[in-house]
């Protein structure tokens, strides 16, 4: 049973015909081929295919593409500032190897930028509960970690 | 020391931006026009023969291209042993064995498919351990070989053995004696990116695989092979590699589902995709494999080790994959950590019908140190020595050769002890009442490739463009360790050039030199000194080119240069004579005369000769070629002696920890990692290497556990089987790095991809046994295993 | 993922009538237990009615006690300040449920009508003694938690009825109340979990409520251990025979996750220590 959804994706409106079954990872990797987003467990355990919904971070994986409808999509390709520019977060995770083999990664930064969004000045503990839910096997979280009061001290500096 | 213009300097990756953009394409993210989707249905018994299979129903659902078994494909056969197959016929020997593979137009469809596929089984009694499996009268697992041959047993036929010395003088000399019988479990590498493939014909029959393996060339090699199987006979594979999305050692073999997504582009004539879940990767995929040690380590008075003893048997599991070569690399603890005369090495595999095993980072390291060093502080409280000064006093010294002919050059485990010693303030004890403890381990492993091949050499192929730019092919796979990393700053150090101008070019084995594979540390250790040599080759290339041609454009330059500047007059320096090879140099792309005057003129930018040299009559383009072979040999594992590596990295780690001794909770409260690397190649990347590393020995040593019943695994997702994030890692670490500049490294760096995660169990161990008393020698320690040793009435010594 | 029709229903009298009409459709609200349900092929619906367009069902009310929305999500539960001000415990359970991509999806109604034994909102609304509110098309009907769950994925609502608000009472100004939970990380399914609420009245405890997890086919009140506390005055002794009886009590399983003699050892010591640390 296809439905016609519209939502807005990363600042544009979208209008899309899906089926009821369709996760909102298919939508953006099938559909879009927006592929910044992973499914790296399908489950919501390992937070790889984490994007913003009105401002949350969510596991796409979970989320169901007629629930969208109405609502605001933030994905990695979204965080790109024009001119080939990274967005500071993704500026800072370069700049501390807070990267190696980066499958993690998109979903690493979603959950950042949804953190840093609504807590702009967060305490260590704050960004490790942000984070526990993207799972990394190469960086032992630290120089992410570490990116992420990179920026926040480069937005306490900016105000 | 060398001063460095970009090694040891802070140089994001450049592969960084993209994958922080998600840029960066994995096999999950490719497409091929015509494109299907392969599913396989794996056994559901871990031992019985297969009485028939019924596809039918599979074959006629709408979207189904094709349905493959065993009867209806050629035989393809894989494994170092040649024991496996790509689809089973007669007999499933592991839960997880592939029995048909279906091709669809997507992926739900080939699902629903594999459901419609049933097979009818015979069970067979089935051996989970080793000891069901050697017992006499047991049923054989493999009733040939993979030659065919009658076997009588269920021991894997390869011979690890090592004697060096006089064990029985060694025993006689020993003042104190400690024993003790160790295990490690199987745990998965849980790559974020799981294993996948496409497998596509062109219309001459040759095979294009992008694959997500860690041997290109080798994977190249067992394709063509299978290629042969299917009767594609002189056809060729090219492996192309993407983005990785983790490695860890999933990428060192071929796999099943590879051969498979390769008949079933055969028998469809379209590309076949096929992507692991995360369920298919914990269960279908091979773990790292588990080990039972038992150790004997004796010293005499002084606290000087005189002998040592080893048995490890191993679980190989149904089939055999590099799992079982780990023997190999226990070796190298066991011989050659700290210094001890009178080993003895032996080690045994026995098939089971559990899940095969194949490699994980560290690769056999982490489960015999774990045994080893835990042993060594049992032998140190034996001999009432503090653990410290006991590693000092057998601590192992640069130029020496070990039991097992390693010739170790330089060696900073010296450095290494003492900086965990005293970052963890080792002479102050932890907090009475507090049940909080101190422990260390140390580690030698692999720091200048590891020749366990015919050859374990590395090509690269440097090509320049009349843009200055440095093509670079070279044989490596990038997986998140920072290869290209390494190797871009490599040339560009090597050659004179900006990093910004040198490309790594996407892992081909149809464009890229061949390269063993990237596995045993060795990469950055290969890429680099073939970037010294490549550079080396270019540079006396463009110097000898630049008499020529260098004086002629300097003219122009200064003719343009007068024009602008009138009334400029140039320093007498006869740049003409000058123009001679050995007094060029080249620096940040720019060419110019040591000792020549510092005009702008008189220095030209790399791009520009080039073109000078490629534009003229007779041109040339500049392309170098080498196929570095580093200095060591392949061991006889059968006698337990060779060389296996140009260079060997030490290391130790130390840990605090407190002991929740009602809840069994060990809690971390710092480490410290100290590692021989040689020399820092990139800083951030290197301290990535050891924190992802640390993160893994962390799991290893506290939670990490495949569990499994009758050969099924129990916890095949990411709810039970645990690994560490974010939360975990909330401790202090503190990195050490001793910088021993090795003649064999490139730039005197060492590989340390590895040594991050081999010592990190036993040395929580060793805390957790400074805390509270208690020694466990099962991994992982899990809370229930302590409170389990807590209850239990304290023996005098451990 | 086998297929299924998508149903965004706006009222629930027409959320009750798909539901009615359509032969094995389930309610989906979060999804965040459902969807993986589906992956694992433990259900298999051919159509899901979602509640999440159903405003009613998603406010927080504050009006002396609480009226919580099935539809809540945990991060809105998290987020409401007087809610967080006036039942704190409800609070410290919210933060240790999964990750925050989860918490923002998942609804405290999903959490209960899932009935798993680990359940980590049930826990400290078994404790502040909350009501639920069960609607059908026809009828509503309140009744206690404690009565609500049935078994390992059962509870006591008929086909015909959905789970529509959580109510709490006023909160008692002298009661304290703390969550505890274990997991083999941080994030974890809890592998034994404890909510524990005391009314302290000169000395003596008034009141305790006391619901444990993991350690019983549901979520449990552990009626007895309530009963020896409750009028008794608080020593050291009390405490450990609370951690003794609570160790006794419960009905643990061993399974991948642990084994049934460490979840007792476990809820023994969350007993001694929630105790320690409500008394102080």
């Amino acid at each position: 049973m296809k439905t016609e959804i519209s939502f807005i994706l990363n600042g544009s409106e979208v209008k899309v015909s899906v089926d009821g079954h369709l996760r909102l990872i298919d939508v953006l990797r099938n559909r879009m081929s927006l592929t910044g987003t992973k499914e790296g467990c399908g489950k919501g355990e390992c937070g790889a295919c984490t994007v913003i919904v009105d401002g949350r971070a969510v596991n796409s994986c979970l989320y169901l593409a007629h629930e969208i409808e109405g609502k605001s999509v933030t994905t990695i390709e979204g965080l790109q500032m024009p001119g080939h520019k990274l967005s500071m977060i993704q500026q800072a995770f370069v700049d501390n190897g807070a990267i190696q083999c980066g499958f993690c990664t998109p979903g690493m930064i979603m959950s950042a930028k949804a953190l840093l969004d609504s807590n702009p000045n967060p305490s260590d503990e704050e960004i490790r509960d942000a984070l526990q839910g993207n799972l990394c096997r190469c960086t032992g979280y630290v120089q992410i970690v570490e990116a992420v009061k990179r920026v926040a001290e480069q937005l306490k500096s900016k105000q | 020391m060398k001063n460095f213009h970009y090694i040891g300097k802070e140089t994001p990756r450049p592969d960084a931006p993209d994958k922080a953009a998600g840029k960066a394409l994995y096999i999950h993210d490719l497409q091929r026009p015509g494109m299907l989707h392969g599913k396989i249905k794996f056994s559901n018994h871990p031992h019985a023969r297969i009485k028939h299979i019924d596809t039918s129903k599979a074959e006629r659902l709408s979207g189904v291209s094709a349905v493959l078994t065993a009867d209806n494909s050629p035989e393809v056969r894989l494994g170092f042993l040649r024991d496996n197959f790509a689809l089973k016929k007669d007999k499933v020997r592991q839960y997880r064995d592939e029995i048909a593979a279906v091709a669809a137009i997507d992926p739900d469809i080939a699902e629903e498919a594999v459901e419609l596929i049933k097979v009818e089984y015979e069970p067979l009694p089935g051996l989970f351990s080793t000891r069901e499996a050697m017992k006499k009268g047991s049923p054989l697992i493999h009733e040939t070989d993979g030659q065919g041959r009658p076997r009588t047993d269920n021991l894997v036929p390869l011979r690890y053995h090592h004697e060096s010395g006089d064990l029985d003088a060694g025993k006689r000399a020993a003042k104190y004696i400690a024993q003790g019988e160790f295990s490690t479990p199987r745990v998965q590498q849980c790559c974020m990116g799981t294993a996948g493939c496409i497998a596509e014909f062109d219309m001459n029959g040759n095979l294009t695989i992008w694959a997500k393996t860690q041997i290109p060339f080798l994977a190249q090699r067992d394709f063509n092979r299978a290629l042969s199987d299917i009767g594609l006979h002189d056809k060729n594979t090219r492996v192309i590699v993407p983005a990785l999305g983790g490695g860890f050692g999933t990428g060192l073999d071929t796999h099943a589902y590879e051969y498979i997504a390769i008949l079933l582009a055969f028998k469809t004539g379209q590309p076949v995709k096929i992507v692991y879940e995360r369920e298919e990767e914990f269960a279908y995929l091979s773990p790292r494999q588990s080990s039972t040690t038992k150790i004997t380590q004796g010293c005499d008075q002084t606290g000087k080790l005189t002998f040592r003893e080893v048995e490890v048997l191993q679980d190989n599991g149904a089939y055999t994959s590099w799992g079982a070569t780990y023997p190999s690399v226990m070796m190298m603890p066991a011989t050659s950590l700290y210094r001890v005369s009178n080993v003895y090495f032996n080690a045994q595999l026995v098939y089971t019908n559990n899940t095969y095993c194949q490699a994980m980072r560290g690769y056999g390291n982490p489960e015999h140190t774990w045994a080893l060093e835990s042993n060594l502080d049992e032998l140190a409280g034996e001999a009432g020595i503090d653990p410290y000064e006991f590693r000092i006093i057998n601590c192992n010294r640069p130029d020496e050769t070990t039991p097992m002919g390693l010739k170790v050059s330089t060696c900073g485990l010296k450095e290494c002890l003492e900086a965990v010693a005293k970052k963890l303030d080792w002479k102050k004890k932890s907090k009475k009442g507090k049940c909080r403890g101190k422990g260390m381990a140390s580690l030698v492993h692999v720091g200048g490739g590891a020749r366990i091949y015919r050859s374990d050499a590395s090509g690269l192929i440097l090509k320049l463009d009349d843009f200055g730019n440095v093509n670079a092919y070279h044989g490596g796979v990038e997986m998140g360790q920072g290869l290209h990393s390494v190797l871009t700053l490599g040339i560009a150090e090597a050659l004179g050039v900006r990093p910004e101008k040198v490309f790594i070019n996407p892992l081909d084995t149809s464009t890229c030199p061949w390269d063993v594979g990237t596995h045993a540390s060795r990469g950055a250790f290969m890429a680099c000194n073939a970037a010294i040599l490549a550079a080396n080759k270019l540079r006396n290339k463009i110097f000898e080119l630049a008499e020529e041609l260098f004086p002629q454009e300097a003219e122009k330059n200064l003719d343009k240069f007068k024009k602008k500047n009138p009334g400029y007059k140039p320093p007498a320096f006869d740049f003409v004579k000058a123009a001679k090879r050995e007094r060029f140099d080249l620096k940040d792309g720019s060419i110019f005369i040591k000792g020549a005057p510092r005009e702008p003129w008189l220095s030209l930018d790399l791009g520009r000769l080039l073109r000078a040299i490629h534009f003229r009559t007779q041109g040339q383009m500049l392309t170098t070629e080498v196929f570095y072979d580093p200095p060591n040999e392949l061991p006889d594992f059968a006698k337990g002696f060779g060389n296996i590596s140009a260079t060997y990295a030490y290391g130790t780690q130390g840990a605090e920890v407190e002991v929740d001794t009602e809840t069994g909770e060990v809690k971390i409260l710092r480490m410290v990692a100290a590692h021989d690397v040689g020399k820092i190649l990139n800083p951030p990347a290197l301290k990535g290497q050891i924190y992802g590393a640390l993160a893994q020995g962390i799991g290893y040593a506290l939670y990490e556990e495949l569990q499994s019943e009758k050969g099924k695994i129990l916890n095949p997702n990411f709810r039970d089987y645990k690994i560490p994030t974010a939360q975990e890692m909330n401790f202090p670490v503190d990195l050490e790095f001793i910088e021993t500049n090795d003649s064999f490294g490139p730039f005197g760096a060492k590989g340390v991809a590895e040594p991050g995660l081999v010592p990190t169990a036993p040395a929580i161990s060793n805390a957790i046994y400074d805390a509270v008393g208690i020694r466990i020698r099962d991994l992982p320690i899990t809370p229930e295993k302590i409170l389990s040793a807590l209850k239990k009435p304290k023996a005098s010594k451990g | 993922m086998r297929r299924f029709d998508y149903l965004r229903p706006k009222s629930l009298k027409e959320a009750l009538q798909l539901k009615k009409n359509i032969a094995g459709a389930k309610y989906i609200s979060g999804g965040t237990d459902l969807i993986i349900q589906i992956k694992n092929r433990e259900l298999q619906p051919p159509a899901l009615i979602s509640l999440r367009s159903i405003p009613e069902l998603a406010t927080i009310e504050i009006n002396g006690g609480a009226r919580i929305g099935a539809l809540a999500t945990i991060s809105d539960i998290i987020q409401h300040r007087e809610l967080g001000h006036n039942y704190p415990v409800l609070i410290e359970a919210a933060k240790r449920l999964g990750s925050v991509q989860i918490r923002n999806v998942a609804t405290v109604g999903g959490n209960l009508c899932n009935c798993s034994p680990s359940a980590d909102m049930a826990l400290p609304l078994l404790v502040l003694e909350a009501k639920v509110r069960l609607q059908a098309a026809k009828t509503s009907r309140e009744i206690p938690l404690s009565e609500f769950f049935k078994g390992p994925g059962e509870s006591c609502l008929s086909s015909d009825e959905i789970l529509t608000d959580i109510l709490l009472d006023p909160p008692r100004q002298n009661a304290k109340a703390t969550f505890l939970k274990k997991g083999r990380v941080k994030m974890d399914l809890a592998l034994a979990s404890l909510a524990l609420l005391l009314e302290i009245e000169g000395g003596r405890c008034r009141k305790a409520r006391i619901a444990a997890g993991s350690v019983a086919p549901i979520p449990l009140r552990l009626s007895k251990v309530e009963t020896l506390l409750e009028g008794g005055a608080i020593s050291k002794d009390l405490i450990s025979k609370a951690q003794q009886l609570a160790t006794k009590i419960v009905s643990p399983i061993t399974d991948v996750r642990a084994t049934e003699k460490y979840r007792r050892q476990i809820i023994g010591v969350y007993m001694k220590r929630g105790l320690e640390k409500v008394l102080g």
